[in-house]
Order: C-alpha cells, then structure tokens, then sequence
C-alpha cells in the first residue's frame, strides 16, 4: 500500500474518531469504516498506530481493550492549524507562502473567534 | 587600497542600494530580473566583506614595513575571520533550512488530517487542502510534498474564477520553487548582527516574488479575477495596522496597481537588470582582486 492510500486511510480514521465524540476500538473503528468498503482489521490497527506515533491520538487502556481518541477537537485542532499558518516565527518569511500577508497575533486570535460564531 | 574600494563597495551594496531599490517601480515591470539584481547584490557585498578581511592585514602590513612574522599573524588572523563569516552563514542557511522544512512536514501532516476537499474535487489540484472555517486563508505549504491550502472561507466569498487564479497564484510559488528563494535571504538576514540587520531585501525580494506568481496567474486566468481575489481577501481579513510586512498595505497597492495595468514585459529593464547583476558579481573580482591577488601571491608570507 502507498502512503498516499495510507494518508487517505488516517484522514479517514480521524473523521470517525472527531465523529464519534468517544474513545473506539480498533474494532469500533474498523466496523464504521467496513460499511463503505473491504478493510483489513489489521490496516487500521496500523493506521491506529501510526496517528498515535504522531500524536494525533491517544491510546487509552480501558476494560482490557486499547481506546483511541483524537488529543484535539476537529476545530481545536483547526484553529491550531491556522494559528501555526498566520503567527509570526523566526523563520516565518521562509517557511509557508501567503496569498495576502500575515495577521498580529491578536487580530487572529479575534479572526478565529468570529469565523468560529458564524 | 584594494581593501579601501572592497570596503566602500560593500558598504553602497549593504546600505545604500537596497532602500532606493526597494521603492524603485522599474522592479514592478521587471521582476524577475530583480529578484536576480537582489541575489548578486546580497551575494556581492558578502563577497566584498571577504574580499576587505583578507586584503586589508596584508596591505596594512606592507604599508607598515612590518617584517614576515607579523604578516603571516595577520595573514591567519585574516583567514580565521573569514572563516567564521562563511561559517556563520553556513550555519544559518542550514538553521532555517531545517526548522522550515520541520514546520512545514508537521503542518502538512495537519492539513492531511483535516481536509476537506472531498467535497471540492472539482476545484482541480491534486495537492488541494480545504480546511473548515469562514476566516479566508490562503497559502502553500512549499516542498517536495507541496500542498495549497484553502479555508472555506475563501471558497464562499470568491467566485469560481478568483480561485482559480489563487490556486494559479500559490502552485506557481511552489512550482518556481519560491522558498528556497526566500531561506536564503532569511539565512542571511540572521547571520548578520543584529544592529547591523536590514528586512529590507527581505521584505523587497518577497513582494517580487508575489509579483512574478501574479503575473503567471495572470496568464493563466486573466488579471482582473487575480485583482478581484486580491481585494477580496484582504478586505476580508482584517489585517492588523501594525502587522508586519506590509505596515501600510504598500505591498498590497504595488500588486493592485500593475495587476491594474496592462502586462508588458518591459525587455529593456529585464536586460539592464540581468547585466547589472552580472556586472556586480564579475567586475569587482576582475578589476579589485584579481591584479590584487596577482601581487599579494609574489608575496605570500606562509
């Protein structure tokens, strides 16, 4: 499987986790995944895995049984994306390319709670 | 007095060229030929500063009459600092290589997760990313994975044809491999000392590279969408009055006004430009260190 599938496949595996709204197994997660298409168990213990390595999840040990759960919400994890896009870094001027300049760190901070109302 | 001219070319590169040049409007209808014109002057007055370390010891010392041992100390000495110079440049380069390419790997890594273009497919790019939210956001995350990044913002206050000319915009920033442009003056930017630091190439190199990503855009999908999404989004977003880089949204007016205009290529300024960026990098070195380098050899004191 290429890391593109692969990519695709921890995209996928969030969507349930943020939708979800608690922590799955890797059954759970791979019996909502299973109603769209064939998946092997053993892919999305992987993919599990793999989203935990970059700790986007965590494992949580309950009942016997390892429960996943994003470390953020869809939006917290949004916001953050955006703050790390428009804040001021030393190497800001290298590192992304803006379509129009940068925001202070507040007028972001206000940006987001408003888009975040509407 | 090779030292003395090294010395004074350095100094009109460094700090009296770039403010002139950085208003000048000629660049607008030239930029890429200025963007070169930027690099050979960067590139030129380190040279200079290099070319003024290692001469000056051996001309001071000449002048002097002072004996072989106290040349050959001078002539280390002068090594030794023109060493740490390369050094510290070198450093630097690698410094902001390597937290710019970690930001960006775990930001696409982010934007991966939370995309949304599923429900944008046909908006076209492969490397597309749609995040949630009504805050207008547009960018490109460079690199051998390159992605755009689009809020949904963007999506619901540009038409059709704006987003493409964004898209148009941001592919050609990573297609023309825009940030390794934009490393190196930030390497260099830091390298120097800080009194002595000047954003203003920085800052000037940037808004060229806007202008040349504009200008593809603009062949691509015509110049009045791109002007459209350019009034658009940053009327949309509010941007702070005291944000940096563009304090007096001067940036933002220079893009407008030739987006306004229309699109000629101006020969002449490309040509001037392109000659007077060769020109910096191959007439000091042939008429100063050259016959320099010819007599301090003969008396080489190591």
């Amino acid at each position: 499987m290429g890391d593109m599938a692969l990519g695709d496949l921890e995209r996928e595996v969030m969507e349930q986790l943020w939708e979800a709204g608690e922590p799955l197994t890797v059954r759970q997660v791979h019996e909502r995944l299973s109603r769209e298409r064939d998946l092997a168990y053993t892919t999305v213990m992987t993919v599990l895995n793999r989203l935990a390595k970059k700790h986007m999840v965590t494992q949580q040990n309950e009942d016997r049984a390892y429960k996943y759960a994003p470390v953020q919400s869809r939006e917290e994890m949004t916001a953050s994306v955006m703050l790390d896009a428009l804040t001021a870094s030393g190497d800001q001027d290298a590192a992304l390319a803006y379509f129009v300049g940068r925001l202070s760190p507040e007028a972001l901070a206000a940006a987001i709670a408003a888009s975040k109302r509407t | 007095m090779t030292a003395l001219l090294l010395g004074a070319l350095g100094l009109t590169l460094s700090l009296v060229v770039p403010g002139p040049l950085a208003r000048a409007r000629w660049t607008d209808r030239a930029p890429v030929a200025a963007v070169l014109l930027w690099q050979s002057i960067t590139l030129s007055a380190v040279l200079s500063a290099l070319g003024v370390v290692l001469s000056a010891p051996y001309e001071v010392t000449r002048a002097a009459g002072s004996g072989k041992p106290v040349a050959a100390a001078a002539l280390i000495g002068a090594l030794v600092v023109a060493g740490v110079i390369i050094l510290r440049l070198v450093i630097s380069l690698v410094g902001v290589t390597r937290r710019s390419r970690a930001r960006r790997a775990r930001h696409r890594m982010l934007v991966d997760l939370l995309d949304r273009a599923e429900q944008h497919r046909e908006l076209g790019p492969d490397n597309l990313r749609v995040l949630d939210g009504a805050l207008p956001l547009a960018y490109c995350v460079p690199g051998r994975e390159p992605r755009v990044v689009l809020s949904n913002g963007v999506l619901q206050v540009l038409d059709r044809e704006q987003v493409d000319a964004v898209l148009a915009h941001e592919q050609t920033h990573l297609r023309h491999r825009h940030e390794v442009v934009m490393e190196s003056f930030t390497a260099f930017y830091q390298a120097v000392p800080r009194p002595l630091r000047s954003r203003v190439p920085l800052d000037a190199v940037h808004l060229l590279l806007e202008m040349i990503s504009d200008d593809v855009a603009r062949r691509k999908v015509g110049a009045e969408p791109l002007r459209a999404a350019l009034e658009r989004l940053t009327d949309a977003v509010p941007l702070a009055e005291d944000a940096r880089p563009d304090p007096t949204g001067d940036a933002r007016r220079r893009r407008l006004a030739r987006l306004a205009m229309p699109h000629t290529v101006s020969v002449g300024r490309n040509v001037a430009a392109g000659l007077a960026a060769a020109g910096l990098l191959v007439l000091p070195t042939v008429i100063l260190v050259v016959p320099w380098l010819d007599r301090a050899l003969d008396h080489w004191p190591l």
